[in-house]
């Protein structure tokens, strides 16, 4: 059950997964809870199992036990189709690596998710979003024509465009040098503050996860809040 | 719908224009473009070749009947559009002054003949011309041996029956003569309308009447529909063009179900191509495809994105393939203008339609267990790059494409023996290449390690992608097989058709050489410097009985008739021949030769084995002949198989001599004489006046310049099908330089020379094509055997060369194109080789 301020809410969550050797868990059981417009930093090393997490929590991938509540739905019960139209009304993303479609230019890029979605007037919409993120007089350039900060620019821009509840980032700076870094974060939260979006936010920077308002450390599967007061939040409430 | 639609036209116009789409698009392009030019051409041709055999009945179909049908059936063929002509012929005495000779009269309308030319010259055993007109009422053309028989010359009056009328011209050929050296007496044309003057048909005559049909083969079948309740067996005969049994019909079948091979070898390389081309696009979209899923869109709506854009390149495909394929036949047809006769006017749309459903089911098809794995690429590839599609099953695919294939050659031929022969041979190649490929990859293991080389670092990558390799390799010795099957199957047909008609085949025949004038004639010809052939004693005899059993009812005059112009006389009269040495082109497959026949044993005979079928008959049977007076009886001891298709005498029957010891022989023999020497024939001849002289230049020549029209014609389709191939070598060398990309990048990050990544590249290609060409090699010779055994009738043979030839030419032209798709690749910095992965 959620409150209503409660976006996303897991009960010992787990995942599982089959290897040569048998079968492998790697999420301890995980419950936690974020509020609406709040921005939350998951932290952690390589293969620490941030990335299952945040793939569990956008509806990416299946769970292999417990509950994952997102607006008030319940995930782990959904299949496949169901996912796809929660991420599609509720959810936003940007990724490491910027995954735009290459044979799409940015605005058509960002018109994307808008179309998936059935909003009214796209192209209008993804001009304006795309005039936001400073990216106007790009808008008909491939990305590969593009720099590696304007692409995730353009992401960026793509993620908002449907208005969404919760955006989902992992490493959005991981690709860039200092300077995009810079410019990308500050884009990142200014929008997120305007449009009240909550951030769930995958990195291994302790600097960009130092500007969300909570830090949480994923270790071997188990995470653990790292706030003021730093408390095991796994193995249930 | 309306935004997957957007969505589709959106990335199709994209990736169009950014060459995206060119391996797909060209794979479309290729299977259209090959199908419709072979198809469209080879029709053309078979329309061409049809014609030509049709000059030999003088027509696209005969009816034969030994009376004059009733003129409604006439009527009615006219009513339908049918053009229709006219003969009548008999044996009948000619006399001009005080010299006779008994003649095979034919009396013809005006429209005769339909198909071909009759041909006149201007002296005896001249070069004959077309005659360009018909022969008049109350004229005569009479042959050279009539012509020199009777002593006349042109304006003589001569007399048939009770009329009398004046030779005008000396009678070359007609196109519907046949083909026959025994019991051929000189012929003679004349009109139809003088038939009734002189006589000669009426009761009790041997007389039989031709008609003549041509016309759009739909309205000849329903015509033939029509008639047939109405035909009796005994008394009518129908014979088209398809029936003609002739060396020369069964080339041009032969020729036919080679443009058919030719063409199933090109739908299966553009199928291949195109499963090659799919495959990429496929893997090159799975990223897209998992953007698209995590942003919300469902499987349905994906699916629909797909399938519209696949839809799109196959709709652009089709179509530029059409346009090339067009162009490519008709300029192939206009540089063949000269050497086959193809008519360029007509456009045939059985061809488009083929061309159209091979793009379309090509497309569909091969595309669809790679849509089907990009429909299963799950959303959480956009955090993991290392899932694939979900959908892993080979089998799946294997049966996708496998019906695919089946299907599409099935449809296409209407022949399950050919698809059956072929699709066979593939996948006994498809089994062999994997066990293959697992021993080379255990191979691979042990010569892939060690320091990194350029030929360890091939063995390396051919061993890590083991199952890459294995469809790749596949792919390239399909490819190499195929072209081997149609690049031998052209050599020995060609071969075959020209062994057929060696230089120096002989152009003349003689027959009723008597006993005495038998030596004289042998040492006339040695004298005269003519290369002379063995000479067969003849008789003619009429078959009486098989045992007790009168076989009258078995064999009919028409079927006299018909096997006169093919198989020289069976019969009731049956041309009989005898000797203790078995014939050139004779083969004994039951029974003994009658070699050594002890006196007291009944009197042997060896038989045909087709005849016998026919017939009946069955070894010990005993046949009774009438010769003369005299009755023959004799048993049967042995049956051979005859080689028609040699232009020699050969005979049903052949007797021990003890059956014909008491009957004087004539003898028949052949010779050839060069073009040069051909007005000698006469006084060479002059000394043997009694003997009969038959000119079959005119027909060796005819039968020649077909099979040259042939020959070129399979050689062209052959280069269609070696560029079709080459294209599809290239497209799958390309798709695999993809899979490559990143490792080439990294090798090169990592500071390795570009010489030696090239080098490995290279080798990698090498290896693959060698095993490749061996494996091509192996079932080329299988379907080769499957083909001439079950569908050419060609006695099989072993294509030894081949196996040293195809792996060469496999590793060099495969590590050819992969040196020249690693050039381009290397050919860019590094830092653009590591945004490509991206």
């Amino acid at each position: 059950m959620t409150t209503a301020s409660t976006i996303i809410e897991t009960k010992s969550l787990i995942k599982k997964v089959t290897t040569s050797e048998g079968e492998l868990q790697i999420l301890q059981p995980i419950t936690f809870s974020v509020k609406q417009g709040e921005s939350v930093a998951i932290i952690g090393a390589s293969g620490s199992g941030k990335s299952t997490l945040l793939g569990l929590l956008a509806g990416l991938d299946e769970v292999s036990g417990g509950h994952i509540y997102l607006d008030g739905e319940s995930l782990h019960n959904m299949g496949e189709e169901e996912r796809a139209r929660t991420r599609g009304e509720k959810v936003g993303f940007i990724f490491q690596s910027f995954m735009l479609v290459q044979s799409l230019t940015a605005l058509e890029n960002i018109m994307l998710p808008a179309e998936i979605t059935g909003m009214k007037n796209p192209k209008q919409r993804a001009l304006e979003i795309l005039k936001q993120v400073g990216l106007d007089h790009r808008a008909n350039h491939f990305p590969n024509q593009l720099s590696g900060g304007e692409q995730q620019r353009v992401a960026i821009a793509r993620a908002f465009i449907t208005n969404p509840k919760i955006l989902f980032a992992d490493e959005p700076t991981g690709n860039l040098d200092s300077n995009n870094s810079h410019k990308v974060e500050e884009l990142l939260f200014k929008l997120n503050q305007e449009s009240d979006t909550t951030l769930i936010l995958v990195t291994h920077d302790d600097e960009l996860a130092s500007r969300c308002e909570r830090q949480l450390r994923m270790s071997a599967g188990e995470l653990r809040e790292e706030t003021k007061h730093l408390k095991v939040i796994a193995g249930g409430e | 719908m309306g935004m997957a639609f957007q969505l589709a036209w959106r990335l199709f116009k994209h990736e169009a224009r950014r060459g995206e789409l060119t391996i797909i698009l060209l794979a479309i392009v290729l299977s259209v473009a090959s199908v419709l030019s072979l198809s469209l051409f080879s029709e053309r041709l078979q329309q061409a070749l049809t014609d030509r055999s049709a000059e030999f009945i003088a027509a696209d179909s005969q009816l034969r009947s030994r009376n004059a049908v009733d003129t409604a059936w006439i009527e009615e063929a006219q009513a339908r559009g049918l053009n229709t002509a006219f003969q009548l012929s008999t044996r009948s005495m000619v006399f001009a002054g005080n010299e006779l000779a008994l003649s095979d009269l034919r009396a013809v309308d005006t429209e005769y003949p339909l198909k071909g030319e009759v041909k006149v010259t201007d002296t005896a055993f001249g070069e004959g011309e077309i005659a360009g007109k018909s022969v008049a009422p109350g004229e005569v053309w009479i042959d050279s041996r009539l012509y020199q028989l009777l002593g006349v010359e042109k304006g003589a009056m001569i007399e048939i029956g009770d009329a009398t009328l004046q030779v005008t011209e000396i009678l070359s050929s007609i196109p519907d003569a046949g083909f026959s050296v025994f019991n051929t007496d000189p012929m003679l044309l004349m009109s139809a309308q003088d038939v009734a003057a002189t006589n000669i048909a009426g009761p009790g005559s041997r007389v039989s009447y031709k008609y003549y049909f041509t016309g759009e083969s739909a309205v000849l079948d329903d015509y033939y529909d029509w008639l047939r309740p109405q035909l009796n067996r005994e008394i009518h005969r129908w014979t088209s063009i398809e029936d003609d049994e002739s060396p020369i019909g069964r080339s041009i079948a032969r020729a036919e179900e080679y443009f058919l091979l030719a063409s199933l070898l090109a739908i299966v390389l553009a199928a291949v191509s195109i499963a090659v081309a799919a495959q990429r696009y496929s893997q090159r979209h799975f990223d897209p495809v998992a953007i698209m899923k995590t942003l919300g869109a469902s499987k349905a709506m994906v699916r629909q994105i797909y399938l519209m854009q696949i839809c799109f390149i196959t709709a652009l495909g089709i179509s530029i393939g059409v346009l090339v394929g067009y162009m490519l036949q008709q300029g192939v047809v206009t540089l063949l203008a000269d050497k086959v006769e193809v008519s360029l006017a007509t456009w045939y749309w059985r061809p488009l339609g083929i061309a159209v459903f091979t793009g379309v089911t090509c497309a569909l098809l091969f595309s669809l267990y790679p849509l089907l794995q990009l429909f299963s690429v799950p959303p959480l590839r956009v955090l993991r790059k290392d899932l694939q599609a979900t959908l892993s099953s080979k089998a799946l695919q294997f049966v996708f494409s496998g019906s695919a294939v089946f299907l599409l050659m099935w449809t296409y031929s209407q022949n399950l023996l050919i698809s059956s022969i072929l699709f066979g041979s593939g996948v006994l190649l498809v089994m062999s290449l994997l066990g293959m490929t697992y021993l080379l990859i255990l191979a691979g293991r042990k010569l892939g390690s060690g320091s990194m080389g350029a030929w360890t670092l091939a063995w390396a990558r051919i061993r890590r992608r083991a199952m890459g390799n294995s469809v790749q390799l596949i792919s390239f010795a399909i490819t190499i097989m195929l072209l081997l099957v149609v690049l031998v199957m052209r050599n020995d047909m060609v071969k075959q058709w020209r062994d057929q008609l060696p230089e120096g085949t002989p152009n003349y025949f003689v027959a009723n050489v008597t006993e005495t004038q038998k030596e004289a004639l042998k040492e006339h010809f040695t004298k005269n410097d003519v290369q002379y052939e063995q000479f067969y004693p003849v008789a003619r005899g009429r078959f009486v009985s098989i045992n007790d059993e009168n076989i009258r009812t078995e064999v009919t005059k028409e079927d006299e008739e018909v096997a006169n112009e093919g198989r020289q006389g069976l019969g009731r009269e049956a041309n009989l021949s005898w000797g203790t040495e078995l014939q050139t082109g004779n083969v004994v497959v039951e029974g003994q030769w009658h070699d050594n026949w002890q006196e007291g044993e009944p009197v042997p005979l060896s038989i045909e084995t087709e005849v016998a079928g026919r017939l009946n008959i069955e070894l010990g049977d005993a046949l009774t002949f009438n010769v003369g007076s005299e009755v023959i009886q004799a048993t049967v001891t042995s049956m051979r198989e005859v080689d028609w298709q040699t232009l020699q005498p050969n005979f049903f029957f052949v007797l021990h001599p003890k059956a014909m010891e008491n009957f004087s022989a004539t003898y028949i023999t052949s010779f050839h004489l060069d073009e040069a020497r051909k007005p000698e024939i006469s006084r060479i001849m002059a000394p043997f006046a009694s003997v009969t002289l038959f000119d079959v230049d005119a027909r060796i020549n005819q039968l020649r310049e077909i099979i040259d029209q042939v020959s070129m014609a399979v050689e062209f389709i052959l280069i269609l099908v070696l560029i079709a191939g080459a294209l599809v070598l290239i497209a799958q060398v390309q798709a695999s330089m993809d899979e490559r990309l990143q490792e080439l990048a990294i090798l090169r990050t990592l500071g390795l020379k570009g010489i030696s990544i090239r080098f490995s590249v290279i080798n990698e290609f090498v290896i693959i094509g060698t095993v490749a060409g061996l494996m091509a090699a192996l079932a080329n010779e299988f379907s080769l055997y499957m083909l001439q055994t079950k569908v050419f009738q060609m006695p099989p043979s072993l294509h030894a060369e081949y196996w040293a030839i195809a792996p060469v030419v496999g590793a060099l032209v495969v590590g050819l194109l992969g040196a020249i798709g690693c050039w381009r690749l290397l050919s860019l910095n590094t830092g653009h080789l590591l945004r490509k992965m991206v």
